[in-house]
Order: structure tokens, then C-alpha cells, then sequence
């Protein structure tokens, strides 16, 4: 982008404008185009949920407004607009009108790190993963500040469980990220996305293989634990269906959104959307290989990029336009899982999500770490490293001896987990009813 | 570049200081919280502007995300003492006020009068420069100086943390004895219907209306 603009500004119109107004105007530029590009994923994302969540339940869904209801969420989206704002007497006003903002922006800023196509990355931060999660954690902020402003029982209900939502379940979602960040090395969104070129065995692991952007992180066993366990921490962290206490409508009228009305409800529906829209496309980048994916790498091999001055402009575009309908079909497909599992299971108790989070998915991702650190030693370390047994074998028998050792180490966790957490769970049940049956014979 | 750096770091001291002196100034212990976040916020921008991502992401994570939301718990869960809003006045103030300036003046005045002033900043990296200038607390060196020069700073606080942590479940921890099941509401139906035989016969002050009588034997039958 600063080239582009360089080149244009001070080669072509000869203006000679310094340096930094020209990254100045360049960002701004690009944060213009998110800006816009986000609001649209939420609109088309609303559509698609009715859509889909109608067909699983054999409705038909929005189908009126426009060919095949194509237009309902612009419909949805003016009347939202139109709405008189109301804000309750008891409210905090000031903190009140500031929580939708505190809840949008983060969301916003976290696609300042999120790769559309190969060399289409608003900033390449060193510390891009982490910066991520952090961001998203800010949300929380704003969450709390809704639901105590809204001076409403609902609402601070809400929040609470919102709250304790996100902050326990972030703890399963970074854990699961440690172990990606153990195996490539590298917390760049970027770098993290390079490394997954291959055919189903990662070039970064084993040179030799031809690289048709297929080595996703998917096919290694730690990287299939830890995208189940992020995975199932994203549904949390977006309030997804199974996980949906904080706004549960059929207990607490709407969780911190209760009081709030307008376009400013529709920031707070927004902000859900576009979370999901990133929770997706994280996982996507993370375990998927973003844009990775047939062809998008030898496209990318012949375009303009720094290692390759002297490219051809037409294949930037090619493999742009590629590596973006890889990307964007992968998150789709997540956010349609996201609906399928919505119409599949019913709402967790408080009780059931805490001891899912805390009981089975961070034991699980603990053991994934343990699991990264045996990859990475078996695949990558030396003599050097003092760990000399698998010096003199082959790059392949490595990846072989890795796969099989964390196979097994993964799924003996998780058999032996399982267990526990289930046996755990049938002796709370069994107490639970003991204490019943005492409640019932005792009249109090 | 160098106005415009100066200038943003202009706003954001602006912005730690206003919310620091907020953060004491405002009677709402919830504003004040509120207020805290925004100068943690603050802080973060600034070591991003000193190039320390690391940094900065680090205390967005922890102070922004977790601490200030353990801090708004703690106020919210104890709401009523939110009710005691008094200021300190009179005697006490002057105290107050000349604690804080010696606490502050403690860290302050060696920083002052130890620190070298006017160092000369590094060479601007241009393209053509054969050294690019480092990256300042890189992810890899801070790791390596947990794991090698810092290592027992470091146990020590992991042994610290876990120490509270284990103290929180104590704290927390119910007896399964004192462990109320909160009913679901079939339950609770069950648990009414079975202690109404158990119940002394209201008679005598209300008799069944004519008209609710079938319609309970209706439920029975």
C-alpha cells in the first residue's frame, strides 16, 4: 500500500509529500475499506444465519424482501435506524451511551490484523495472535458497563454471566493457541499462514512436499485437539447457541442488551456478528491456512511481492482474488457449523459451562502443549538443542515418529479426560438427587 | 515524523494523566473503575508507541481485559457498600494528601536525580543502513530472559500466583453439606405437590369455590 501510494503521489504527480503522511493516508485508507467491508460480512451474515437456522428447522426463512430476501437485513438495518432510543430514568447515562462503543470498537479493531489473501494484511504485527485476543478481551469492558448502566436486574445478570463467560473460556482459547505458537514458532498472523503450505505434511516440517497450500495445521494431531478445543471456546466467546446464558431470552429477558433500544441495540447486534465473523475467520487463518489452499501459492510465486520485485500486477490479482474466495469460503463454512450446532443442541446450565470450561477443556489443551513441545522436539531439534536421538533420521521419519508419539499421547488425554469429567459429572447427578429425594421424604 | 510522534504522545499523557486524576476525583467508585481502564488503556497505547508490542499487548491482556474486570466484579458483588460515598476531609485530607506526595516523591525524586537526561536517540533506520535498529522486548529475548536470566523471579511469581489461586478455592469452596441445589421450576412442582398432604388441612377460613372444584379433579383424572 505505501508503495503503491508512493509511487503514485511522488513519482507519478511529482508532489513530494514526506513519508509519513503518505503511511498516514494509506492506513486510513485501508481502515476506510474495513470499515465498510465489516458491516456488510454482519448484514450478510444475519441473512445467512435466518436462512440456514430456518432450513434446519423446515421453515422457509426471509423471503420477501428482494429475490429470495436478499434485502431483509438492509430492511432490518433501516428500521433499526428508525427506532426512537430510549434510555431508562435509573440509567447511568454516560455509561450507558458508551457501552455499545466500548463493545464495537474492539471488533473493529481486531481486523487490523486479520489476513484477507496472500500479501493483503492491514499491519503484520510481530505479536499479531496475541494482540487478537487481547483486543477481543476489551469487549468484556463493555459487556459489564451495559449491564450495570442499564441499572436492571436482567441486564446486570447478563453481564455477570457474560463476563465469567468470556474470561473463563479465554483461558482454553489462548492454551490452544500456545500449542500452535509452540509448533510454527512465530506469533505473526502472517508467518503463522506461510508455514501451513504443503499437502496435508506442513513444508515447514518436512521440505520435500509439494506445496499446494494443503499443509493446514488441521491434519497434525495437536492441531486437530487444539481446533476442536478453540472451536468449542470461540461458540463461548461469541455467545453462540449452546453457550448463549448471557442473553438467554427464555430466562433473562435479553441478558445486558435489555435495556437498550435503537441503533444502539443494533451496535450491540453488531458487534456479536462481526466477533463471530472474526472468531471464524481466526480459526480459519489458525488451523486452516487462511488463504492457503490449491494454486494460490504458485499464483502468488509469479506476483509483485518483496522477495519478487519484478512480478506481473495480473497475477497479485489472481492470486488475491483466489486466496480471498479460499478465506472467505473457509469462514462461511465455520459460521454455517456455528448455525448447525445452534439448531442441534439446546442451551448449557451456568454450572455445566463452568465445569466444561474449567473441568474438561483446559486439562485438554494443557495436554496439548505438552503435546506442541514433543512435536517441536521431535520434528526440529538437534544435537544442539541436546537432544541428539533424532539427529540422523530423515525429515519424514520425523514427521512419522512425531504424528504417531502426539496421536497417541492426544488421544490417550482425551479418552482418559473424557472419563474423568463424565464419571465427575454422573456422581454430581447421582448427589444431586440424593439431596432431592432427602428434599421430598423431609417437608420443610 | 518527530511532531507528529510528539504530538501523539501529547494526547495520551494527556489522556493517563486526565484519567489517573478522574480516577481518584469521581465520588462513583464504578466511574472511578471505568476511569482506571481508560488509563491502562492509555498506558498500553504509550509503550506502543515506544515500538514494545510485546509490551503493550501484555498489558492490554492482563490490565485491560482481566485485572480491571476482576476490579469491577469485586465493586459490583459488594454493592452495598457503594452507598458510603463520603470524601475524606479536614485533618485527615492533609495527612492523606502528604502520604501520597512522599510515596510519590519516594519513586520519583532517585528516577530525577539518577537518570541520564538527553540521550541521543538511536540512528533512524533508512533503507539503505546496513544495521536495522533492534526490536525492543522482542517475544524471543523476553522468553529467553524468563526462562535463563530471570528464572527464579519468574518461579516465584508462578508460585505466587498459584498460592492465590489455590486460596481463592478455598475461600470459594462450598461443603457439600451447606450446597443448596437451586430446583428447577418441574422440581420445585414436585416437591409442593408432594408436601401437600404433609401440610396442616387449611380449613375453615376458605372453602373451594364450586367452580374450581371440578376443575381439580379434572387435573387428577
Amino acid at each position: 500500500m505505501y508503495d503503491i501510494l508512493d509511487g503514485l503521489i511522488n513519482s507519478t504527480f511529482g508532489w513530494g509529500w514526506p513519508g509519513w503522511l503518505i503511511s498516514l493516508i494509506g492506513y486510513v485508507l485501508v481502515a476506510t475499506l474495513l470499515f465498510a467491508v465489516a458491516p456488510f460480512q454482519m448484514l450478510f451474515f444475519t441473512y445467512y444465519e435466518r436462512r440456514a437456522i430456518a432450513r434446519m428447522q423446515d421453515r422457509i426463512g426471509p423471503n420477501r424482501v428482494g429475490p429470495e430476501g436478499i434485502f431483509q437485513p438492509i430492511a432490518d438495518g433501516v428500521k433499526m435506524f428508525t427506532k426512537e432510543d430510549i434510555v431508562p430514568d435509573a440509567a447511568d447515562k454516560w455509561v450507558h451511551l458508551l457501552a455499545p462503543i466500548v463493545v464495537v470498537a474492539p471488533t473493529m479493531f481486531m481486523f487490523a490484523v486479520l489476513p484477507w489473501g496472500p500479501g493483503m494484511v492491514p499491519v503484520d504485527l510481530n505479536t499479531g495472535l496475541l494482540f487478537f485476543f487481547a483486543i477481543s478481551s476489551i469487549s468484556a469492558v463493555g459487556l459489564m458497563m451495559a449491564g450495570w448502566a442499564s441499572n436492571n436486574k436482567f441486564a446486570l445478570l447478563g453481564a455477570m454471566r457474560a463476563v465469567a463467560q468470556m474470561v473463563s473460556y479465554e483461558i482454553p482459547a489462548v492454551l490452544s493457541l500456545l500449542a500452535i505458537v509452540m509448533m510454527t514458532g512465530t506469533l505473526s498472523v502472517v508467518s503463522l499462514i506461510n508455514a501451513q503450505g504443503g499437502l496435508f505434511i506442513s513444508t515447514s516440517d518436512v521440505a520435500g512436499v509439494p506445496d499446494l497450500g494443503l499443509g493446514w495445521l488441521i491434519f497434525t494431531p495437536v492441531g486437530l485437539l487444539a481446533f476442536l478445543c478453540f472451536f468449542i471456546a470461540a461458540l463461548a466467546e461469541g455467545e453462540r447457541t449452546p453457550f448463549d446464558i448471557p442473553e438467554a431470552d427464555s430466562e433473562i429477558v435479553a441478558g445486558y442488551m435489555t435495556e437498550y433500544s435503537g441503533m444502539k441495540f443494533g451496535l450491540f447486534y453488531l458487534a456479536q456478528y462481526i466477533l463471530n465473523f472474526l472468531l471464524c475467520a481466526i480459526a480459519a487463518v489458525i488451523f486452516f491456512g487462511g488463504w492457503q489452499g490449491p494454486g494460490v501459492g504458485w499464483l502468488y510465486g509469479m506476483a509483485i511481492s518483496p522477495t519478487n520485485p519484478d512480478g506481473s500486477w495480473i497475477f497479485n490479482l489472481l492470486a488475491g482474488m483466489l486466496g480471498v474466495f479460499y478465506f472467505l469460503a473457509k469462514t462461511y463454512f465455520f459460521f454455517f457449523v456455528m448455525i448447525w450446532i445452534r439448531g442441534a443442541y439446546p442451551r448449557l446450565r451456568v454450572d455445566q459451562l463452568m465445569d466444561f470450561g474449567w473441568k474438561f477443556l483446559i486439562p485438554l489443551t494443557l495436554v496439548n502443549v505438552f503435546s506442541a513441545a514433543i512435536w517441536v522436539a521431535v520434528t526440529s531439534w538437534g544435537v544442539a538443542d541436546g537432544f541428539g536421538l533424532v539427529e540422523g533420521w530423515s525429515p519424514m521419519l520425523r514427521w512419522g515418529v512425531a504424528f504417531v508419539t502426539t496421536l497417541v499421547v492426544n488421544g490417550a488425554a482425551y479418552v482418559i479426560v473424557a472419563r474423568i469429567y463424565n464419571s465427575a459429572q454422573a456422581a454430581r447427578n447421582r448427589l444431586d438427587i440424593d439431596e432431592l429425594r432427602e428434599s421430598l421424604a423431609l417437608p420443610r | 515524523m518527530n511532531t507528529l510522534i510528539q504530538l501523539i504522545f501529547g494526547l495520551l499523557a494527556a489522556l493517563i494523566v486526565g484519567s489517573a486524576v478522574m480516577v481518584v476525583s469521581v465520588r462513583n467508585v464504578i466511574h472511578a473503575a471505568l476511569w482506571l481502564i481508560a488509563c491502562f488503556f492509555g498506558v498500553g497505547a504509550l509503550y506502543l508507541l515506544l515500538e514494545a508490542e510485546f509490551i503493550a499487548v501484555a498489558q492490554v491482556l492482563v490490565y485491560v481485559g482481566a485485572i480491571s474486570i476482576l476490579i469491577l466484579f469485586a465493586i459490583m458483588l459488594t454493592r452495598e457498600s457503594e452507598g458510603s460515598r463520603y470524601m475524606v476531609s479536614g485533618w485527615r485530607l492533609v495527612v492523606t494528601a502528604i502520604v501520597c506526595v512522599a510515596l510519590f516523591g519516594a519513586v520519583l525524586v532517585p528516577t530525577i536525580f539518577t537518570h541520564t537526561w538527553n540521550v541521543p536517540p538511536p540512528p533512524v533506520a533508512t533503507p539503505g543502513s546496513p544495521a536495522p535498529p533492534e526490536v525492543l522486548a522482542g517475544v524471543e529475548d523476553l522468553g529467553r530472559g524468563f526462562v535463563f536470566s530471570y528464572m527464579l523471579q519468574f518461579q516465584v511469581a508462578g508460585v505466587l500466583l498459584t498460592v492465590a489461586l489455590i486460596g481463592a478455592i478455598v475461600i470459594a469452596f462450598e461443603e457439600r453439606a451447606r450446597r443448596r441445589r437451586v430446583l428447577t421450576l418441574a422440581e420445585e412442582h414436585e416437591v409442593r405437590k408432594r408436601q401437600k398432604p404433609a401440610r396442616p388441612p387449611v380449613t375453615g377460613e376458605r372453602t373451594p369455590s364450586p367452580q374450581a372444584a371440578p376443575m381439580s379433579d379434572g387435573e387428577q383424572g
